[in-house]
């Protein structure tokens, strides 16, 4: 046994010496590193090793600088994004805001010039706004004013267009709180008007998108374009003097014709109502 | 030839997570030593004839930053180098918690050798405090087993490593 043993100790003794003097020697070297004055050899050795250290140091500040910045830079992108979404939401509010302020002054505008007009300064009546609109039926709207407001069958309608007063149509049926009024260019309405110039009078009736004609004008009567028409005295329904368009054409072709057929651009555009006056008593204050 | 150059690498690699690391954690006053973590890897994974220079160049690199001694952070990393192929013969370091204790306990060691040898050579103090040593070790430890699993991932089996 014993013979065995030394054989084993003097096969491993080589292979145990070299695994204690590797760290024996760096453990000699750093010591020696550590006595020796900062000065000199270890300054020597610190130059050398700053060859190959410094590119590295380089490198790991960099990459550390980087990751800051990556953290610093994620944080804004964060914050980029937080204040893109609140500035889109006041942007989307700013623009409600805007389009609710552009329809404002719109009706500001319109109710200005409404009251520097005011038809009620000469009749009785009450001021409606146009609460539906039909969109297959343009020339008839459906107002906020009832019965309840002294609103009445066949009560005549005016509005505002340019800065003047123009009739609008007239009442067809009454609720409690809202109104029908048939529009002046509807195919069903009619009105009897008269000339600006000589006085002619006729029947005016709507003619859907067509120009509205002015029927029974007598043949000889001097006609222009541009002439002014009003409501006619002999009108039940309508007030005399409300302005109801301008002469747009006059049809004289048909030779077997009676009378001369105008053509009258209404004052109020169908499209363009929103603010109506109905008179509610014709009778002039 | 290949294993030294992805040795190389490693520890270009774990220059950079030091000072990253180290630039970070001294917010909060933690002495965090990943270079030791690489170290330790090292030497699990290399033959005791590149783990031991390896550790020792670990040690110069952060002896490289300092004013007042060079070579104590050499020496004691090549001590941890000694002492972690003696723990090799005992432990297997495949396990996760193998590498956390032994981070984690060389971290401790290391760090307060380094204290003893400034306080020896230069008579002057250089210990960081108990809670700032055990907070970087304790990051060390968690951080040990990525640092074994990149050490492992990249140097893998070759001529300079145990497992051939």
């Amino acid at each position: 046994m014993l013979p065995n043993r030394t054989k084993q100790h003097k096969k491993h003794a080589p292979g145990a010496k070299r695994r204690f003097l590797l760290p024996a020697v760096f453990l000699l070297l750093s010591f020696l590193l550590m006595i020796l004055p900062l000065e000199g050899f270890v300054s020597s050795v610190k130059a050398v090793l700053s060859y190959i250290f410094i590119p590295q140091v380089r490198l790991a500040h960099g990459t550390a600088k980087y990751a800051q910045n990556v953290h610093e830079t994620v944080r804004e992108l964060l914050d980029a994004h937080r204040e893109n979404r609140e500035l889109k939401q006041q942007i989307e509010m700013t623009k409600l805001l805007s389009s609710q302020a552009e329809a404002i002054l719109d009706e500001n505008g319109r109710l200005t010039e409404i009251l520097r007009l005011n038809p009620a300064r000469r009749w009785n009546g009450v001021w409606a706004k146009v609460a539906y609109r039909e969109p297959s039926q343009w020339n008839a709207v459906t107002i906020d004013k009832g019965s309840a407001d002294g609103v009445r069958e066949r009560s005549a309608v005016l509005s505002l267009e340019d800065g003047q007063e123009g009739l609008a149509g007239v009442v067809t049926e009454v609720t409690e709180n809202t109104s029908k009024v048939l529009l002046v260019r509807d195919e069903d309405f009619t009105a009897a008007v008269a000339l600006e110039r000589g006085r002619e009078e006729g029947l005016l009736t709507g003619n859907g998108l067509r120009p509205v004609r002015l029927k029974y004008i007598p043949l000889l009567t001097d006609v222009r374009k541009g002439d002014k028409v009003y409501t006619s005295a002999v009108s039940g329904i309508f007030p005399a003097g409300i302005l109801v368009g301008s002469v747009s054409g006059v049809r004289n072709d048909d030779s077997f014709q009676t009378a001369l057929t105008v053509e009258v651009e209404p004052q109020v555009r169908s499209a363009a109502v929103k603010e109506l006056f109905v008179i509610t008593d014709g009778r002039k204050k | 030839m290949w294993g030294l150059i992805k040795l190389v690498f490693l520890f270009l690699l774990a220059t950079v997570c030091h000072w990253c690391l180290a630039t970070v954690c001294s917010v909060w006053g933690l002495s965090v030593n990943v270079m030791l973590a690489f170290a330790v890897a090292f030497c699990t994974v290399l033959k005791p004839a590149f783990g031991y220079p390896a550790a020792f160049l670990c040690g110069l690199f952060l002896d490289f930053f300092g004013t007042k001694l060079f070579g104590n952070n050499a020496f004691t990393f090549t001590v941890a180098a000694c002492i972690v192929y003696a723990l090799a013969e005992r432990f297997d370091f495949d396990g996760i918690f193998p590498q956390i204790f032994t981070v984690f306990g060389l971290t401790f060691v290391v760090g307060s050798l380094n204290s003893l040898l400034l306080v020896w050579f230069t008579s002057s103090s250089m210990w960081p405090g108990f809670w700032s040593l055990l907070g970087g070790s304790a990051l060390g430890a968690v951080l040990a087993p990525a640092v074994f699993w990149t050490v492992r991932r990249v140097l893998g089996k070759g001529a300079v490593c145990r497992q051939a």
